[in-house]
């Protein structure tokens, strides 16, 4: 036994390292097609999160408001913040209406400017306010201010306060009608605490669903609302890029596993001589096909592991390139590959070896 | 002799001739399906992110301030002129008309009801317009495709409206019920749910609002949502200041900012600004998504000409007998090339041909199963997919072709190689 196991591996690895181009032909083969395919399936499960990231950019998606013109707990932002862990954004807004020096009624929000920063990108913005007293001021409210040397003055019930303009705020929407304070210097001022809390929660469409389910629970009586129009954006997009994903996926799967199939079959059928000199001196059918089996299989988890090096790079790469964001090497998809080459290994060896089991060794030998 | 010889080399060799022409056709197949698909998702993401709702808001230049803080109306914008109901369906009429998916006016009006003072929004649902010989029909159903509404949509002609959910609780009304608006009796035909200010709000026609605001013809602004490509930095210049030549390629490219100045046009005196939200974040995902589609089809490509290549090698390789009797017949390495070669050709051309028709079919099934409309095919993508499948075929067989000469025709035919 322990001699037939020798020459058995003594066989098995002359035919892997001393026949020339043929087993190396076989490596790059399968080499491609594992990098195609966990390229592919990095991309695939990496593209999810990352369309997910960027629907984040358009601000928040959860808002949870004051009811009836009460104020927030104070300390909402903490528990909200602890509620959906750190990578949520929580923005608390406080809103007055002041009246101008020309007597016009104005909007005047008190907010956490760098938290807004944060969470509304889009927002074009000249220069963000640095100091207590700087103002950001919308597009539109700008020519009702009366501004004069970049300073203006505003009254709350009575109570006047002069700001500096920091920068102009332009958005396309509501937001330019109004002017930005920092929210301290907003609750000194006009006594008001903030009424609604805008947050931007990560994740898939059905985790922020998720979240708002815990808000409502952790904020009872008060008006928790998904921002439904961005989930439903959100959910259509990333589910049809989902499927669009997969599609190619299997395509080129598909391509590649075609090309190394016909590859190694061929390689195999060119062995012919090699099988019909072995059944000629002896050994037994099952003793080839295991020979022939050890060597494709040898190959196919070397060529695994090889392309599945290669390829995560290959997708870390791709998603540097298009989303300036790696996709980590996932070691969920490297049992796949090794298995999608094993298995396409061995069905390129056994199919052409089925077929040469039905000729006689002499034939083969003599060239028929 | 020679196009015998090609002839029977495909009449007696059918069954290797099978393999090749359907790796060929199966190659070409993917390439072609990815590359409509990746050139064509643009434009679907685009229509998908248009769900989203406006990216365009055209507004009178010298309205007052809303005071709004969040779901209230603090102080109703006190009326400044107006924008003409009258002119909306020339939007259709300019340069990127096609490329505006849906627009809606909007008119607020302050009514008295039963239980105190209501706001009152006016605006098209599916309204039919007309612009020249074109007939469509536009309005907040097409724009806001996430409006919840319970019961039915309300029509343009008629009097009935929508009421706003938490209206609809605070009040006490359902679906069917009767509201009084300053004297006006209207239907409730459905309940809506949006998620913003609409929720306090009822929602009419047009017609409605501006009889309550007393005002015919009147709009206060106009939600737009038009197909545009990402802002670049020569869409953010001012057009103003720019060349006659650079004026043009702006006004002619579908800038979120150019359509805005194209629907100034339209309404003179106005101002049209894109949303920010809107327009700048789907730039972002659509250039991610193309881009990345883009990267994969080069991929799927690069998969395709591989296979190819690869199975004409092979094809081939196992004639190498038949190389080695041509040439101990005393036929010239440039014949035996030139036979292989045209073969390698006429297989391209056909399987290619066949490969472009079903990649066409498979590119129409993924546009069909996941965004239910069919996907563009550009004509010129067949000659050059025809032209990429006899690079790769004749190269894949080039290669094997100069290995095969390259033998001793004594050892090939007696079998030592």
């Amino acid at each position: 036994m322990s001699l037939h196991a020798s020459i058995f591996l003594h066989v098995l690895k002359r035919g892997l390292l001393g026949r020339g181009n043929r087993p190396l032909i076989a490596f790059v083969a399968l080499t491609v097609a594992s990098t195609m395919i966990t390229a592919m399936l990095s991309l695939y499960q990496g593209l999810e999160s990352k369309l997910n990231r960027d629907f984040r950019s358009y601000g928040a998606n959860i808002t949870v408001a004051a009811s009836d013109e009460r104020s927030l707990p104070t300390d909402a932002i903490n528990r909200a913040r602890a509620a959906l862990g750190p990578e949520a954004v929580v923005v608390p807004f406080a809103f007055a209406v002041a009246r101008t020096t020309g007597d016009e009624a104005i909007v005047v929000v008190g907010t956490d400017l760098d938290q807004v920063r944060r969470l509304d990108s889009w927002w074009s913005v000249s220069t963000w306010p640095s100091r207590d007293n700087e103002a950001l001021i919308g597009a539109r409210a700008e020519r009702h201010l009366r501004v004069e040397n970049h300073n203006f003055q505003l009254d709350f019930a009575g109570r006047q306060l002069s700001f500096r303009q920091a920068g102009a705020l332009k958005t396309g929407s509501d937001e330019e009608t109004r002017v930005y304070i920092p929210l301290n210097t907003f609750e000194r001022w006009t006594g008001i605490k903030p009424s609604l809390l805008e947050i931007s929660a990560p994740g898939s469409r059905e985790r922020i669903t998720a979240a708002v389910a815990q808000l409502e629970s952790v904020f009872p009586g008060m008006d928790v609302r998904p921002v439904r129009q961005l989930l439903h954006t959100q959910g259509s997009v990333v589910s049809r890029m989902r499927s669009v994903m997969l599609a190619s996926t299997l395509l080129i799967a598909l391509t590649v596993a075609l090309c190394v199939f016909s590859t190694l079959t061929s390689s195999i059928l060119e062995r012919r001589h090699d099988f019909a000199v072995m059944k000629a001196i002896g050994s037994s059918q099952a003793t080839v096909n295991a020979l022939f089996a050890g060597e494709a299989l040898t190959i196919a988890l070397c060529a695994g592991l090889a392309g599945y090096v290669l390829g995560s790079a290959i997708a870390a790469w791709i998603s540097q390139a298009n989303f300036h964001a790696m996709v980590m090497p996932r070691l969920s998809v490297l049992p796949l590959v090794i298995l999608a080459d094993v298995v396409l290994a061995l069905l390129a060896a056994m199919l052409p070896l089925a077929r040469l089991q039905r000729i006689e060794p002499a034939g083969i030998l003599k060239g028929e | 002799m020679f196009l015998r010889l090609l002839y029977q080399s495909f009449r007696r060799q059918q069954r290797r001739k099978l393999l090749a022409g359907i790796a060929v056709t199966l190659g070409v197949a993917v390439a072609t399906a990815m590359i409509a698909v990746g050139v064509d998702i643009g434009d679907k993401i685009n229509r998908e992110l248009r769900s989203y709702g406006a990216n365009i808001v055209v507004y009178s230049d010298d309205a007052a301030l809303r005071v709004r803080v969040g779901d209230q109306e603090v102080k109703p914008a006190a009326p400044g002129t107006h924008l003409k109901e009258s002119t909306l369906p020339s939007i259709k009429g300019m340069f990127w008309g096609h490329n505006i998916l849906a627009f809606a006016p909007f008119l607020d009006a302050q009514a008295q009801s039963q239980s105190g003072p209501v706001s009152v929004l006016g605006t098209y649902f599916d309204k039919h317009l007309r612009f020249g010989t074109e007939d469509f029909s536009t309005g907040v159903e097409k724009l806001y495709p996430w409006w919840k509404v319970q019961g039915r949509w309300p029509t343009d002609e008629g009097a009935d409206v929508l009421v706003g959910s938490q209206l609809a609780s605070r009040a006490g009304k359902q679906v069917g019920d009767s509201i009084d608006l300053s004297g006006l009796s209207v239907r409730i035909s459905g309940i809506l749910t949006t998620g913003g200010a609409e929720d306090n709000q009822i929602i009419a026609p047009l017609a409605v609002a501006q009889r309550l605001a007393h005002a015919p013809d009147a709009v206060d602004r106009i939600y737009v949502s038009a197909l545009t490509k990402p802002e670049d930095a020569f869409a953010r210049r001012d057009p103003e200041r720019m060349t006659a030549a650079d004026r043009d390629r702006w006004y002619c490219s579908p800038y979120a900012n150019s359509v805005a100045y194209q629907l100034k046009e339209v309404f003179p005196g106005a101002r049209a600004e894109q949303i920010r939200q809107a327009s700048q974040n789907e730039g972002t995902i659509l250039s991610h998504i193309s881009g990345m589609m883009l990267l994969i089809a080069i991929a799927s490509l690069l998969a395709a000409a591989l296979a190819v290549s690869a199975a004409m090698a092979t094809t081939i390789l196992e004639r190498r007998q038949e190389v080695g009797l041509m040439k101990s017949l005393g036929a010239t390495a440039p014949a035996i090339a030139s036979l292989f070669v045209s073969e390698a050709a006429l297989l391209a051309l056909g399987a290619g041909i066949l490969g472009f028709l079903l990649g066409n079919a498979i590119a129409q099934r993924i546009g069909q199963a996941v965004f239910h409309s069919s996907v563009a095919i550009t004509p010129v993508l067949l000659p050059m997919v025809i032209f990429l499948a006899l690079l790769v075929t004749v190269a894949g067989s080039v290669a094997a072709i100069r290995q095969a000469l390259k033998l001793d025709p004594v050892l090939v035919l007696r079998g030592d190689v």
